[in-house]
């Protein structure tokens, strides 16, 4: 098992409680937060690539760059929604947000 | 399939460490049931893995990571959780069968990321990454990815822009 | 040397079905001209079947067959069409002229019925079916004729629906002839089955069985026979198929007198001297017939000695006499069994028509109510007279003439045969004779005022009666034991029938005998009536009970057979209807189901679509497995 293995290995791990966050979880802080994890699992993935990759660069490391970015800005414009959203309905759980279903 | 031939170097010592508090921080933080303490302990995480990071010979990356993360996303969430009425205690009523399923997909899906992950052969790399992280990194930017800088750039803009308008609170109509 | 009329051979079953279509189609609020149109289709029938048959007679003519090809499969070739040979032109004479009659009876008889035209158009059908039956050249259009008369005669026996024991009647006469059908379609099947060319006609036949080549071997001949004489005892109704044809007599009488008596009973005799070549390869076969035709005939004439209603004890009587004609042709001879039918026909439908008129006068059917007709009903009472004796065998009438060379076949063969048959002809005077005496002589025992209004019936009642007495009297003679004419026309030229004296004088004796005793105890009186029946009753109760064996039908066959359709019906609606419910409640739960998914929350859909994800991959990717 080489060490890029057990890098992938971890961020499979950090990917699927994220995963798994975002599935269960009722307030609404607690999803945004889990899809931040998931995103930093794809950016370890990235970076493990880019020193133990076939050709180590560090295109990885930009790309991760690029990445944090936009999760950063992602989590800005979800709050925001967040926000506005409990302005008006007054509740951040999840299972409550359901018009889609008429 | 499953050959365990690790070589213990120090290199693997220090990512078993920070990796155990990684997913120490991501476990407790879907267990926990104060959101406060969910938040926190994913914070624990993001500084893990900006320790990984650093073995990884990626310290520009690490750095952003702590800014970013640890600084502005988590300090952004709690915010959220500030200006929203939550319920601090977990609610009694579970959704049992939705976290049954969701547990055992995950679970399935890590599955076949293992196995996809063991049955693939990594060739060893012998190319050495450059020593000046930062000072190559930013060659890389404004060079050969000067177009998706800019890019981003915009796209900050434009979701702060977004953001304000959107948490904006209404003003009444006359 | 070629005819000219028998080619024309298939107009005679067409002129009773265009009028059967004719009536249905458009009979609606005719009545009369209705009944009309279907007499003179029946009459032009016997008009065209008695050119025919004289032409046959006139001039030796060979046989003839015409049709064309049905259906066409691989090597089977089965053909539809119609063969006109001596047997046939005569059994077409017997049916059209016994058809035209009783539709001339029938004007008057059923004059006063609201469903007149559906009466004649189901005659009319039956006629059809019948003579189609007589001309048929293979054994499937046979079937389908013999099917046909099948359902005609359901049709007819519960003809007046609304009596529950018309309906009863109907079903039983159905399912019990059902039962022989079954045996005729399975020997039909092995026929086909060990056929060379899978053929069916008659000619074929001839040819394998007569000449014995022994392409079927004798145990296969022996199993078909005996079917095809299962379909013959349901239809003719022998034992122990012989249940339905007392209760048939819930139909009009003129029906009783047609289906009953002279033609549709007489179809299973017709179709042993069709396929008696089979018969005459398997002993065994012969054997069955003979012992059958025998025991039917004293069992019947036992019972009808303790019937009481004048319609039953006919009815028994036909039953009786079939089992005779089954007798000749059990000890070998086909003139005997052809002689009789074509005398029975007459002289019963005869009876069963006098028995009609008597009804329609006194609105009764029990002879205990009867009595004294005889000055009231002139023209009834010797017509019936006629036949009493005719069906005695009382010479020369023609009955005689055909009983005795069933006898003397019989007593050739077997003294065992000979007795039985012997003492079933004394039954049978005994029983008629206590028929004749109650009904036309002596007091009155019924009602006064129906008795004092009683007369003969209209002209279209009783001109048929008088032919038919004619013809009781004259046709025994064209087979008597001096010049046997019908045997070698029939045959042509096979060996000629001879009678012995002792049977001729045996059955003179016995038919004396039985008549004598008859008018001892029910016309003079000298034994009292109830001599037998109040020293052993239990005899007189097994008689009028017909030994019981409804009830032993019904503990048999009928309540296991209801017990079966009631397990059935429960599995139908258990099991099928369930199955078919559950297709419909999986739909409808599946449908639930899906609304538990479809419940507007993101987190739901995330889920079904990482489980959907998750599946895909497995079954993708899992192929490398197996």
């Amino acid at each position: 098992m080489s060490m890029l293995a057990s890098y992938l290995t971890l961020a499979a791990v950090l990917f699927c409680i994220g995963l798994y966050g975002v599935l269960t979880k009722r307030n609404a802080i607690i999803v945004l937060l889990s899809i931040e994890l998931m995103l930093n699992a794809a950016n370890l993935n990235l970076v493990a690539f880019s020193k133990y990759g076939v050709v180590p660069s560090l295109t990885g490391q930009v790309f991760s760059l690029f990445a944090m970015t936009l999760a950063a800005a992602e989590a800005a414009v979800g709050v925001a929604v967040l926000i506005a959203l409990y302005r008006r309905r007054a509740t951040v759980n999840v299972d409550e947000f359901d018009e889609l279903r008429r | 399939m499953l050959n365990f031939n690790i070589d213990f170097t120090g290199e693997f010592f220090a990512f078993f460490l920070l990796a155990v508090c990684a997913i120490v921080g991501a476990v407790l933080a879907v267990n926990f049931t104060k959101v406060v303490h969910m938040a926190l302990s994913l914070a624990f995480t993001f500084v893990s893995l900006a320790g990984l990071y650093v073995v990884l010979q990626a310290e520009f990356v690490a750095f952003v990571q702590v800014l970013l993360y640890v600084g502005a996303v988590t300090i952004l969430m709690i915010f959220g959780i500030m200006m929203t009425k939550h319920q601090s205690e977990g609610q009694e009523r579970g959704r049992p069968l939705l976290e049954t399923l969701a547990a055992i997909g995950c679970l399935c899906l890590f599955g076949i990321l293992f196995y996809a992950i063991r049955s693939a052969g990594f060739a060893k790399p012998d190319v050495p990454l450059p020593d000046n992280n930062t000072l190559s990194i930013g060659k890389l930017l404004y060079s050969t990815y000067a177009i998706p800088f800019e890019l981003v750039s915009v796209l900050l803009t434009v979701a702060f822009i977004g953001a304000v308008a959107l948490a904006k609170r209404e003003e009444d109509q006359p | 040397m070629a005819t000219v009329f028998s080619q024309y051979a298939w107009l005679v079953p067409a002129f009773p079905l265009a009028a059967f279509a004719i009536l249905t189609a458009f009979g609606r609020g005719w009545s009369r001209a209705g009944a009309w149109i279907a007499t003179l289709a029946s009459l032009a029938s016997f008009a065209l079947s008695l050119i025919i048959a004289i032409e046959r007679i006139v001039s030796n003519a060979e046989d003839y067959v015409g049709g064309f090809d049905w259906l066409r499969a691989g090597a089977v070739n089965l053909t539809a069409g119609y063969e006109v040979t001596n047997l046939t032109a005569l059994m077409l004479v017997v049916v059209t002229l016994v058809a035209f009659l009783v539709n001339l009876y029938s004007l008057g008889y059923m004059g006063e019925d609201e469903r007149m035209t559906v009466f004649f158009s189901y005659v009319a059908l039956f006629t059809s079916s019948m003579l189609g039956l007589v001309l048929a050249d293979n054994l499937m259009i046979l079937y389908v004729c013999w099917e046909l008369v099948g359902v005609c005669s359901f049709l007819l026996i519960g003809f007046w629906y609304r009596k529950p024991e018309a309906r009863a009647a109907a079903k039983k006469a159905f399912i019990v002839t059902r039962v022989g059908d079954l045996g005729l379609l399975i020997a039909i099947l092995l026929l086909f089955w060990y056929m060379p060319d899978h053929a069916l006609d008659f000619a074929s036949l001839h040819n394998v069985f007569h000449t014995q080549s022994g392409i079927i071997s004798t145990s296969i001949t022996t199993l078909i026979a005996l079917l095809i004489f299962v379909g013959a005892v349901g239809k003719s109704g022998q034992f122990p198929l012989h249940v339905w044809l007392p209760d048939a007599m819930e139909g009009p009488t003129p029906i009783s007198a047609l289906i009953h008596a002279a033609t549709m009973v007489a179809a299973g005799v017709f179709l042993v001297v069709r396929t008696f070549d089979i018969f005459q390869a398997s002993q065994a076969a012969l054997d069955t017939v003979a012992i059958v035709g025998a025991f039917t005939a004293l069992f019947a004439a036992t019972i009808g000695l303790a019937q009481n209603d004048i319609k039953r004890v006919l009815a028994y009587s036909t039953v009786s006499q079939l089992g005779y004609m089954m007798l000749a042709l059990g000890v070998g001879s086909t003139t005997a069994a052809m002689f009789h039918l074509f005398t029975h026909a007459f002289f019963k439908a005869l009876l069963f028509l006098g028995a009609g008129s008597v009804i329609h006068a006194i609105h009764t059917q029990d002879i205990r109510e009867m009595g004294g007709l005889g000055s009231r009903m002139k023209a009834t009472a010797w017509t019936f007279g006629i036949g009493v004796l005719a069906l005695s065998g009382i010479p020369p009438l023609s009955g005689f003439w055909s009983k005795d060379a069933i006898l003397s076949a019989a007593l050739e063969k077997s003294p065992w045969l000979f007795a039985v048959g012997v003492l079933t002809a004394f039954f049978t005077a005994l029983y008629m004779a206590r028929l004749f005496f109650l009904v036309f002589t002596g007091k009155a025992r019924g009602d006064a005022a129906t008795y004092a209004r009683a007369k003969d019936a209209p002209w279209t009642m009783t001109i048929p009666l008088i032919v038919l007495a004619a013809l009781a009297v004259v046709s025994g003679f064209v087979q008597t034991p001096m010049s046997g004419w019908l045997g070698s026309w029939l045959w042509s030229g096979e060996a000629k029938e001879h009678a012995e004296g002792v049977a001729i004088v045996a059955s003179v004796a016995a038919s004396l005998l039985g008549i004598y005793l008859g008018w001892l105890i029910y016309a003079k009186g000298t034994i009292r009536r109830d001599a037998v029946s109040s020293r052993l009753p239990w005899l007189v109760k097994l008689l009028e009970r017909k030994y019981y064996i409804d009830e032993l039908y019904e503990l048999l066959f009928v309540r296991s057979l209801r017990g079966l359709g009631k397990a059935l019906a429960v599995f139908d609606d258990v099991v099928v209807d369930g199955a078919v419910k559950l297709a419909g409640g999986a739909v409808a739960g599946l449908g639930r189901l899906n609304t538990r998914l479809q419940n507007g929350q993101v987190q739901t859909y995330g889920l079904v679509a990482v489980i959907a994800t998750v599946v895909l991959v497995l079954a993708i990717a899992g192929r490398r497995f197996w």
